[in-house]
């Protein structure tokens, strides 16, 4: 006798959502013939994510019933959700159906409520059951009644294969009766940050499986609900050693190069231009950006300067980028700074680089970033975890990051980005005897040696170059300095 | 007095028909499922019926559909109404004298009511 009796346990199935990204951080999809809760205040996203997740498995081929009790009157749901792409119509009646069951829970209570739903899951052969108004069911009756229509539902949700999602608005601070007896617990929150607001999903129980922890951003929009997931739960592994001095990828202009022992900046490195503005960042990054061929492709992230001013820019330097675009060696991008999260930018910035194979990245506005976050405390981690993850697909990247002083020698780098730069080039303005003077030093080349010191810089039509080295007294000589972290902990150096 | 079955299942909603119905006087009867509500009919022989489509344990067509196939209804006019489009329905069930979708004015159901059965 060899055989074990864990030889005849199957893993349960998942049921996929068709909901972008929720699956992800379920590791799957929720487990079929579950019982879960949805929670959240009016307004948050509940009813959506229910119809999609009941819409996602008719298109599969499955069946589903909405069962309300006190809630949005069925002719009224279905004029709004009928704006969303996901609605269809020809679901109707034989593979969704909204029904009430108000009448049996007042009438007859849970026991009436129960024989509802046991009804319909029969009847209908429906994967899909959501019982939207748990609130309604709950009043009145003692935590132990409700343990036990919850038991009831579990029991007869794995007799019929068919799994369950409760949505409620209630309990939302504290460990109800009915939290302790279901398979999941999702929380959706719309929180006011200021004057903006940002909507979140949290995974608070998942029986069976690790989700990935933690709130993750959310957005509502003509397509229903997409989830992003937290770039930090993600990207957990370290960063590959692909960072090395062997393998030099010019910085697009000859004679920066020259300034560098391995003509380029190492391959798959992260880069930080810094300085304020006018003092040629964007025109650097199109240096760079205008180095890419098809074979190693190129992708420009703008947060401020759309694609046709970049176009036009770069044309006026002789760095026409139209013609590397038709052939894919370019992509441009842009994103508003302001209303998408951090997560959901970057979910669209690794998936263009995934797209497309891209090996050269500038991102044009790393305040950009910032400005995205409503968690400052994050950004650290944040752009570690991004950086790490552009390493590993072998991307070298060029980041512009801009200062507020325009005449100054002191770099200040924002909390967050000092530990992610590789090489670190610091654009200026000095005044010299009554001319204004560009300069460029580099402060920092990571495994690689580099020419220190002041050097004269030159925009002009053919574009950016090195002009000479600049002499001057010691007071701008530029030195490193991160600024404070948003916890007021005192930030390490720059690597 | 003509009588009129409203059939619903969401009560709140059949019982606010009901009430306008009465005020515009009219017998008016409430039932929350097609079940319920044969048990009605066959118990009234009501003039009009306005149903709804979706609904648990008899749906709005199926309900219709026994109405239709019994003589003692074949005066009973069939108001169907539903938060879906008309084509929706009409892909499998047509046996209705009138439709309306959801959410409707009262006066357009009024209108209908009177050209059905008077007042």
């Amino acid at each position: 006798m060899t055989s074990s009796t864990t030889d005849n346990v199957s893993p349960i199935e998942r049921l996929r959502s068709a909901v972008p990204g929720l699956d992800q951080i379920l590791g799957g999809g929720l487990f079929r013939t579950g019982v879960y809760i949805i929670q959240g205040l009016p307004g948050c996203g509940k009813t959506i994510l229910a119809n999609q997740i009941c819409y996602g498995h008719v298109a599969e081929g499955g069946s589903a019933v909405y069962v309300t009790l006190l809630a949005e009157s069925h002719s009224r749901m279905i004029q709004h959700l009928s704006t969303l792409s996901f609605f269809d119509v020809k679901a109707f009646p034989d593979k969704l159906a909204y029904i009430s069951a108000f009448h049996e829970l007042e009438t007859a209570g849970l026991k009436g409520l129960m024989a509802v739903l046991r009804r319909e899951m029969r009847t209908r052969k429906v994967g899909v059951l959501v019982l939207d108004g748990l609130v309604a069911a709950s009043e009145g009756a003692s935590d132990l009644d409700l343990k036990k229509f919850i038991h009831e539902l579990q029991s007869i949700a794995v007799l019929q294969d068919c799994t369950v999602l409760l949505l409620t608005s209630g309990n939302l601070h504290r460990m109800a009766a009915e939290h302790t007896m279901v398979d999941g617990l999702v929380e959706l929150e719309d929180k006011l940050f200021e004057a903006r607001s940002e909507r979140s999903i949290q995974v608070r129980k998942f029986r069976g499986a690790g989700p990935l922890r933690g709130k993750h951003s959310m957005r509502i929009d003509n397509d229903g609900i997409t989830v992003f997931p937290r770039i930090e739960s993600l990207y957990r592994i370290a960063a590959s050693d692909t960072t090395t001095s062997e393998r030099a990828v010019t910085s697009g202009i000859a004679s920066l190069d020259g300034l560098l022992a391995i003509k380029g900046v190492p391959a798959s490195s992260a880069t930080v231009v810094i300085g304020s503005t006018g003092t040629g960042k964007t025109t650097l990054g199109l240096h760079f950006l205008h180095a890419s061929t098809p074979e190693e492709p190129g992708l420009h992230l703008g947060f401020f300067e759309g694609p046709d001013r970049l176009r036009s820019k770069a044309r006026s330097m002789g760095l026409a980028l139209e013609p590397l675009e038709a052939s894919g060696a370019v992509e441009l991008m842009w994103q508003s700074p302001v209303e998408a999260t951090v997560d959901e930018i970057a979910e669209r910035l690794l998936a263009a680089v995934a797209r497309r194979g891209v090996r050269r990245l500038v991102i044009d506005g790393l305040s950009g970033f910032l400005e995205s976050t409503v968690y400052p405390e994050r950004i650290a981690r944040f752009f570690s975890c991004l950086v790490n993850e552009l390493r590993n697909r072998r991307v070298t990247v060029l980041m512009t990051l801009e200062t507020r002083d325009v005449v100054s020698s002191v770099v200040s780098m924002p909390w967050g980005v000092s530990g992610l730069v590789d090489n670190l080039f610091f654009l200026r303005f000095v005044h010299d005897e009554g001319h204004v003077e560009r300069l460029l030093t580099i402060i920092k080349m990571r495994d690689t040696d580099y020419q220190a010191g002041l050097r004269r810089l030159k925009i002009d039509s053919h574009g950016m170059h090195i002009a000479g080295t600049y002499r001057a007294d010691g007071d701008v000589i530029p030195s490193a300095q991160p600024v404070a972290s948003p916890e007021g902990a005192a930030p390490s150096p720059s690597k | 007095m003509k009588t009129i079955l409203v059939v619903d299942d969401e009560l709140g909603s059949a019982e606010v028909l009901s009430l306008i119905l009465e005020e515009e006087g009219y017998r008016a009867l409430c039932a929350v499922n097609g079940r319920q509500a044969l048990v009605q009919a066959r118990d009234v022989v009501p003039d009009l019926v306005i149903v709804d489509y979706m609904m648990p344990l008899m749906n709005g067509a199926d309900f219709a559909r026994e109405l239709r196939a019994d003589t003692q209804f074949a005066d009973t006019k069939i108001i169907l109404n539903s938060g879906l489009p008309e084509a929706a329905i009409r892909e499998h069930f047509g046996g209705y004298d009138a439709f309306l979708r959801k959410p409707f004015k009262v006066e357009a159901l009024l209108e209908l009511v009177q050209r059905f059965i008077g007042r």
